[in-house]
């Protein structure tokens, strides 16, 4: 069982956002609070997940020249279950997410999974690879989020913690507002990106040294 | 009617500046990343978009409220909307390359990757949620689509100066192109607050 | 494998394709029919919420037609004690929805955010369940006339770092009470 290469390769050395540069969209405008980030990542995993394993298990009967439209209003009619579930059980994430949760519909990352996993591999490996990719997403978007958060707005946790308001770590009238605004997401997503690839290099550097 | 010609003008000035489709809106950052290594191409991509939101504008209004809505079928909307933006692509493509080959070979590689753009479908989804009518929705597209070719073409114009830039190896290519993008989100964020 | 002819390839595909879609469209139908009642729920809840916090006796308001000059007022409804007027002004990020409920004297009696798109942290503030939101939204109270942020030399103290939020609020009040008097 590969589970644990999986996981690291959706963690990090294939992770979605920072690596395969995947669901950008998302990744830029969601990421202002934990809330926001937490929900968004989940409801991706779950869809994930989800067309990875009908996509799968489907695989032999879908003909090759439509996949891509079938791939398509199946990934659609999962986000739709899940936006209208939001709306009815989670009101605020509805409303913070807003157009962004349709929107999974066209982020690269499950269109991408399945043309590149789904397709190819069984239901089981399937379901694990959009769990994996999931769980990297998710844990990508937080990370983007508690960074937004604590320079922006100064808060950890918003949305969540202390009755929504997040616990105040910078007090009110020093934090950066800027990372909060889109300038931010851009700036983030640049040092973060910097920041693995400096790590890969470094990380790729030790093994060759190591298997010398 | 001037209130309305107001409207028109106000989504204009929103899409393009305020509410940038791309810089303050976060709608089709990957073709924005993906396509804009070159100027002419971007031109290219922001021109094929620009068509096709224009056009994906209409139609997914005509399928909201003549089928969708006397339907009851409202929740359909993003199943109904991605399927009529795939078919417009295609038809859009056949179409170029019947009729306008000249067009065709400028704008036909961009084509087939406007489907999964998350901007025209946000655009689709944006009209519905605003109500806007038909004539509100074209706008929006058309010009939604201006804005995301102002941005791109700026955008890769400033990357090609970068090409020789000399920076930190880890922020060669994708990092600084972001942060290149966060400076030009940031004198876009100068337009917030201008309205008619 | 046996090859099969060009039109039974495309029948194929069509069938393929139709099953599929009637799949997903049966699906969502399933839980559209679950969710949809409780949506309209919640809708329905939030303008009622909203109304209470701006009107004592929110439970007796009728919709009433109205005049409007500002162009964002989208309903008014009265009651013994005033009048709920849900406005919707263009705030930040996108349409503010909100409730004011403004006395028969003209004077706000309070004022409630319905539905927003203000970035979290900072025009957010003005819709949040928090000290902050509450202490903004708070003192629109008792006020009447044509209002402004202090910034623009008016009353209103504008929440830090989110001057365009609250200019929309204190748009979205003067509209309430502009459309008021035009009741008498």
């Amino acid at each position: 069982m590969n589970f644990k290469k999986q996981l690291k390769e959706g963690l990090l050395t294939k992770n979605p956002v920072f690596v395969q540069l995947l669901g950008m969209c998302s990744t830029l405008a969601i990421t202002t609070s934990l809330f926001n980030g937490l929900g968004m990542g989940i409801s991706v995993t779950i869809i994930l997940i989800c067309s990875n394993v009908l996509i799968s298990a489907l695989r032999k009967v879908i003909p090759s020249n439509v996949r891509i439209a079938a791939y398509i209003v199946i990934i659609a009619g999962f986000v739709t279950i899940v936006d209208l579930m939001l709306k009815a059980f989670l009101p605020d994430l509805s409303e913070n997410l807003g157009v962004f949760i349709p929107l999974i519909v066209v982020n690269c990352i499950i269109l991408g999974r399945a043309e590149a996993f789904a397709s190819k591999n069984g239901v089981l490996a399937s379901a694990v690879d959009g769990l994996c990719q999931g769980v990297g997403y998710t844990v990508a978007l937080c990370i983007m989020c508690i960074i937004r958060e604590l320079l922006g707005s100064g808060t950890f946790g918003g949305g969540i913690l202390n009755g929504g308001e997040g616990i105040t770590v910078i007090p009110e009238g020093y934090p950066a507002m800027m990372m909060v605004m889109p300038v931010g997401g851009f700036l983030t997503l640049g040092f973060i990106i910097a920041g693995s690839q400096w790590l890969m290099k470094r990380i790729e550097k030790k093994e060759k040294e190591a298997s010398k | 009617m001037s209130a309305y010609l107001q409207s028109l003008l106000g989504i204009l000035l929103s899409a393009i500046l305020t509410e940038n489709f791309i810089l303050v809106k976060f709608y089709g950052i990957c073709p924005f990343m993906g396509v804009s290594k070159k100027t002419d191409t971007a031109l290219g991509m922001g021109m094929a978009v620009t068509f096709v939101m224009g056009i994906a504008s209409a139609a997914t209004w005509a399928v909201y409220t003549l089928l969708l809505v006397p339907l009851d079928l409202a929740y359909m909307q993003t199943v109904a909307f991605i399927l009529v933006i795939a078919a417009v692509v295609q038809v859009v493509e056949m179409f170029l390359k019947k009729s306008i080959p000249s067009l065709y070979q400028a704008l036909g590689i961009y084509l087939p990757l406007i489907t999964t753009n998350c901007a025209v479908l946000g655009v689709a989804l944006v009209n519905v949620q605003k109500n806007y009518d038909f004539l509100q929705s074209v706008v929006y597209g058309v010009t939604g689509g201006l804005g995301f070719t102002l941005a791109i073409v700026l955008f890769a114009s400033i990357r090609e100066r970068l090409e020789d830039a000399d920076c930190p190896k880890s922020f060669e290519g994708f990092p600084l192109a972001l942060i290149s993008a966060g400076l030009l989100a940031l004198a876009f964020m100068g337009f917030s607050g201008l309205h008619f | 494998m046996k090859k099969e002819s060009v039109i039974g390839y495309v029948l194929r595909l069509a069938l393929t394709l139709m099953i599929i879609t009637a799949v997903v469209a049966a699906l969502l139908a399933g839980v559209n029919a679950i969710t949809r009642d409780r949506i309209a729920a919640i809708d329905e809840e939030k303008t009622l919420a909203a109304m209470a916090a701006v009107l004592p006796d929110a439970k007796d308001a009728e919709p009433v037609s109205f005049t409007d000059d500002s162009g964002i007022v989208s309903a008014v409804y009265a009651s013994p004690a005033g009048y709920a007027v849900m406005v919707e002004p263009v705030g930040f990020g996108d349409t503010i929805t909100m409730m004011v409920g403004v006395d028969k004297e003209g004077k706000v009696l309070g004022i409630s955010v319905v539905k927003h798109g203000e970035t979290a942290g900072l025009g957010a503030v003005a819709a949040a369940k928090t000290a902050r939101g509450e202490a903004f939204r708070s003192q629109f109270a008792g006020m009447s006339g044509t209002l402004a942020v202090t910034k623009d030399g008016g009353q209103v103290d504008a929440i830090s770092s989110a001057t365009i939020t609250s200019r929309a609020v204190t748009a979205g009040v003067n509209a309430a009470l502009a459309c008021v008097e035009n009741f008498g």
